[in-house]
């Protein structure tokens, strides 16, 4: 009897170590860190940058400048060639380093550049932008670069963006159970919908 | 959510039919459909298939109860021995209830059926371990079982029918149950649209898809809050009130009698959907 009963535990054992290699390999959702993959994009875009302070070199461009969707979407959107080149056909600066090189030859080649996904849900998740930014940009009036930061993270200090927060549904409830102010002069406060259906369709 | 606030705030999580302590706040969803107005044409249904990425399953499967109509016709016929052309055919457009005291909800081990604050019935497919217990348990039959993978291994969408899924909601897998959502992926979109412009949803801002194709206007969708609502005038003129099981004007004779009921009122189930009676020729 003992000698089965540690047979079959030993069993489970390899079964979960087995099943938790076989996850590991995969792709982990959430590392120790939070930290996501690291994702190999077509050039490297430099965040830090673009939308980075000015006393780091950053030039302070507001987010929604060229995730221009966000605001009144879904989904955020990626700004297409024609944004890049719209400043950067002006900016004779930096018009021969390589990586704007790599933009003008998709830039002349009239091709779209085929950027990867950083923060991806799964696809049974349906997170609505629009309603995080209108509530906290424009009915609070938060910075920008802080309200889109409490899910994107300190995305103006890097330059291929990276996931830095866990993304998971745990960690959205987690906020949403919380109360929080309604504008920015109101004492009233609210707490973000929790029916599953707000997400889950 | 962790499981001490699930335990101790079970009432928010599980709504009954609005009480004193909960009533409803700025929504909740209702419908009505006039049997006088149905033909039985079908188009409702069509177009459920069509919003609501629904497989279609062929005959032998549907033999075996295996389709997936959120909204079907059902079929009466006049039982007075006339023949078939003569039958004399009734039709009743049957979909989820989203009743305010759902049975399906009280049973569902896993919580994988909700009410939520306006008023649906939601399903969420994600936290379903097709136990079917809550399709046992629905008066309706309204709840349908995923008993195939129909996207991969049966092949429903073959390409390039696949394009014409609707992306605002999942396709379902094998082993979970679905049913009517009330098109919840437009009540959330003109909702969002709604809240961005500081308003609430306005009468006839959103539809359902069975109400947009009905080519009668049988059915009549809205906002039971709001008073200007035409599903609540139509509910208040037929003397139906969504929180009682047993309605007045049920009990009263009267000459020309109202004509809207509600399907299986008796259970308590407080239904969200009211029918108008078709009108017989006897009665008229």
């Amino acid at each position: 009897m003992n000698y089965f009963l540690r047979l079959s535990v030993l069993l489970v054992g390899l079964v979960v170590s087995a099943g938790s290699y076989a996850a590991n390999t995969v792709q982990p959702l959430t590392t120790a860190d939070d930290l996501g993959p690291k994702v190999e994009q077509p050039f490297e875009f430099p965040h830090n940058r673009h939308a980075g302070n000015a006393d780091k070199g950053g030039m302070e461009i507001n987010c929604m400048y060229c995730h221009t969707y966000a605001r009144r979407s879904m989904v955020a959107g990626i700004p297409p060639v024609q944004k890049c080149i719209g400043c950067h056909q002006s900016i004779e600066s930096v018009r021969e380093t390589p990586r704007i090189k790599k933009l003008f030859e998709y830039w002349e080649a009239k091709k779209a550049i085929p950027w990867k996904k950083v923060h991806d849900l799964p696809e049974f998740v349906r997170f609505n932008h629009e309603r995080h930014i209108q509530r906290f940009v424009f009915a609070q009036n938060k910075p920008v670069q802080e309200a889109c930061g409490y899910c994107h993270g300190d995305v103006k200090t890097m330059t291929v963006a990276r996931r830095q927060k866990p993304l998971s549904m745990g960690w959205c409830v987690s906020c949403h159970q919380k109360d929080h102010p309604v504008d920015a002069t109101s004492t009233k406060t609210t707490h973000g919908p929790n029916d599953c259906w707000q997400c889950h369709k | 959510m962790s499981i001490t606030n699930l335990l101790t705030n079970w009432s928010d999580f599980r709504q009954q039919h609005p009480s004193a302590a909960h009533p409803h706040r700025e929504y909740k969803w209702a419908m009505s459909i006039d049997l006088d107005s149905c033909t039985g044409c079908n188009a409702c249904s069509v177009a459920c298939y069509a919003e609501n990425n629904l497989p279609v399953v062929g005959k032998e499967k549907f033999a075996h109860g295996h389709s997936h109509h959120w909204m079907r016709i059902e079929r009466y016929w006049d039982n007075d021995g006339r023949e078939f052309a003569d039958q004399g055919a009734q039709f009743l457009p049957m979909l989820c209830q989203h009743c305010e005291s759902a049975p399906c909800e009280t049973v569902c081990p896993v919580g994988a059926t909700n009410h939520t604050a306006d008023g649906l019935n939601s399903q969420v497919y994600n936290r379903c371990v097709g136990s079917r217990y809550c399709n046992a348990n629905c008066p309706y039959k309204v709840r349908y079982f995923n008993w195939y993978n129909y996207p991969t291994t049966e092949n429903v969408w073959p390409e390039p029918m696949n394009q014409q899924l609707n992306p605002d909601l999942s396709v379902r897998s094998k082993g979970v149950m679905e049913k009517c959502t009330f098109c919840v992926q437009r009540l959330r979109a003109s909702m969002n649209d709604a809240r961005t412009q500081g308003r609430l949803v306005i009468d006839g801002e959103v539809q359902t898809a069975c109400q947009q194709v009905c080519p009668t206007g049988a059915i009549t969708f809205g906002n039971l809050v709001d008073p200007s609502a035409k599903v609540g005038k139509q509910w208040k003129q037929q003397q139906v009130d969504l929180n009682i099981d047993k309605q007045p004007k049920d009990a009263e004779e009267k000459a020309a009698k109202l004509r809207g009921y509600r399907i299986l009122e008796e259970l308590r189930t407080y239904p969200s959907v009211m029918y108008l009676e078709q009108l017989r020729e006897s009665a008229v």
